[in-house]
């Protein structure tokens, strides 16, 4: 370590490209996210069931194991009820991990005021927002798109070129659905630790969500006697959407799928205008 | 003439239905500015609009030549900003704080890391730079904030009360660190402060605002010149030829209540008013030298009425 002089020298070194500061904050974030080795381990177990799948699938395409039972097709079906199941298990997953991080991401900048000191550098509030949540995409993606894509090579590398061409809308489904889910989970987080400055309640606020959508929609249905309380029930919306996606033809609910989608994007928007609104009372200071 | 650092042209902002500044009129040119004003009379909503935080209504500010409504982040590029109230990460040491700060105003990452070292170091920090930031003292916060407003070097610092809650100790080590600063030249440095004193420490402008507009505004360095030559004389047996004697020397002088007041043109010092005294035998009971402090210069401005200002403003005097 340099003995430094306790004089200031302007900088005049070269400066990075304004397009990738957000990146800065992303970094920083991922530091402070797997500072707490619980997280860190929760983390990694998460991936558990989907290497138990991966196996699977080897499994079930392994054709001495099939000989041995006699078995021609598999165990079991590779199709869109298949990927259905597995990413839905992934996707509470991954709700979870959003209900742990996100208020350790937004709550401790509102907290103390340092979102005044990011602001106050080129450094815009959609750059704020977008590096605060690519932690909360890339984490939660590396849970759900990521094994799911892996589920659909693998099957493919298994069965064959025909299969892949057969299911390509599994692949499709899979990147649609997380995109969407992802970006709830995402925009969620960071308004409810907009919102709530406290970590515990933030975090079981977002959890609380669902279940207030879920109650506010059914109470809406039953007292009104219409099915339009469905579209707060983001839940039935987010499976709408994905049993079209997949094929799936299981009803949920009376609502059509576009109405669904426009909902989910609609919450996407509400969400985002929480955030912009939380954020621009903080980032004005004194 | 050098050029303006901050320029405001007809500069007014309104946030809901209240006008907060009212037609800023203003080039600062000097190394450090001092902005003075009671509260609610628009000094943060001028800092915000020079952060491009705030939309101006109607007008302009410009900062280094950069509009504030179109260019902000250019601006925010230069400007190094220190807030009033509390503004940190609890849970990280100092030195990942500025180093972020640094980061963020585009270092890469291993010069912003040098760079915060040193400035934690500058700032008196570097023994306490891993400690976590929620376990530093008021005056420690000051400090860590000041690190990371200069870190990446900024052309314009603007300060928002630097001394506020600090002891003594810290306080002289604040006005130590601006009055260097100041001294390198190599930032133009605007101090927000309600300590009268700090401002008269530090800076060679003064910006008096009240009500969103500005009821005075000085160039402390002419002031103090003027000062110096400016004598309050109390004497003691003088017959009251003693003020004529000095006018002969070439002096204007007032005599009220028994004392005289009088201004020094160049070349007439303090020695000459002795020697005259000597002369004819007066005692010169009481010699001042000061005409208005800072402090007196601030509180006529609050005195004046909002018609008061109009009318300083349109004789061109403010």
């Amino acid at each position: 370590m340099a003995v430094y002089k306790r004089t200031y020298k302007a900088y005049s070194g070269p400066l990075t490209p304004p397009a990738s500061r957000f990146l800065v904050l992303q970094r920083y974030a991922f530091r402070s996210v797997f500072k707490s080795r619980l997280l860190l381990i929760g983390y990694l177990l998460c991936f558990v069931p989907m290497i138990f799948v991966l196996a699977t699938l080897y499994v079930n395409q392994n054709a001495t194991l099939l000989a041995l039972v006699n078995q021609k097709a598999g165990f079991f079906k590779i199709d869109g009820n298949f990927f259905l199941n597995i990413l839905g298990f992934q996707f509470v997953l991954a709700g979870f991990l959003t209900a742990f991080i996100a208020p350790t991401l937004v709550a401790p900048d509102l907290v103390n005021g340092a979102l005044s000191l990011y602001l106050s550098r080129p450094f815009s509030r959609t750059e704020y927002i977008l590096g605060k949540g690519a932690v909360i995409a890339t984490l939660a993606g590396a849970l759900t798109l990521v094994p799911g894509l892996l589920m659909f090579t693998i099957q493919s590398s298994l069965v064959g070129w025909n299969w892949m061409l057969d299911n390509f809308y599994l692949a499709t489904a899979t990147v649609l659905i997380s995109g969407i889910v992802l970006s709830i989970f995402t925009l969620l987080g960071l308004a409810m630790s907009a919102l709530v400055r406290w970590r515990i309640v933030a975090g079981a606020l977002i959890l609380a969500v669902f279940a207030i959508g879920k109650g506010f929609g059914a109470m809406i249905n039953n007292v009104m006697r219409t099915n339009n309380g469905v579209y707060l029930d983001m839940q039935s919306l987010i499976q709408t959407v994905a049993q079209d996606l997949f094929h799936n033809t299981r009803p949920v609910d009376d609502i059509p799928v576009y109405g669904a989608w426009i909902a989910l994007l609609a919450i996407c928007g509400v969400l985002l205008l929480i955030i912009n609104r939380k954020l621009r009372v903080c980032e004005v200071a004194g | 003439m050098t050029e303006p650092h901050i320029e405001l042209e007809d500069l007014r902002v309104t946030l809901g239905k209240r006008e907060i500044l009212r037609g800023l009129n203003l080039q600062l040119r000097a190394r450090t500015v001092g902005l003075l004003g009671p509260n609610g009379a628009g000094k943060s909503t001028l800092i915000n609009t020079l952060l491009g935080f705030w939309k101006p209504t109607s007008g302009t500010a410009r900062v280094m030549g950069f509009d504030v409504r179109t260019q902000a982040r250019q601006i925010r590029a230069l400007i190094g900003y220190m807030p009033e109230n509390d503004c940190f990460i609890a849970n990280m040491p100092a030195v990942s704080f500025v180093r972020l700060g640094a980061e963020l105003s585009g270092l890469p990452a291993e010069q912003a890391l040098e760079r915060a070292h040193e400035a934690l170091f500058y700032v008196g920090l570097g023994e306490a730079r891993y400690r976590k930031m929620g376990a530093f003292s008021l005056g420690m916060k000051q400090m860590a904030k000041l690190a990371q407003a200069i870190v990446h070097g900024p052309k314009v610092l603007i300060l928002d009360e630097p001394t506020n809650g600090l002891d003594p100790q810290a306080r002289t080590r604040m006005i130590k660190l601006i009055q260097e600063m100041r001294d390198l030249g190599t930032m133009h440095i605007v101090v927000c402060s309600h300590l009268l004193r700090d401002i008269e420490e530090v800076c060679e402008e003064a910006v008096i605002l009240k009500a969103g507009q500005i009821v005075h505004y000085s160039n402390l360095e002419a002031e103090r010149a003027s000062n110096r030559r400016f004598v309050e004389i109390e004497t003691e047996g003088d017959d009251g030829t003693f003020a004529d004697a000095i006018e002969m020397l070439g002096c204007v002088c007032s005599v009220t209540a028994g004392k005289i007041r009088t201004v020094l043109p160049e070349g007439i010092e303090i020695r000459d008013i002795y020697r005259l005294a000597a002369a004819r035998d007066i005692q010169l009971r009481r010699l001042n030298y000061r005409r208005d402090s800072l402090e007196d210069i601030f509180l006529k401005a609050m005195d004046m009425k909002t018609p008061d200002i109009k009318k300083e403003v349109l004789s061109g005097r403010l």
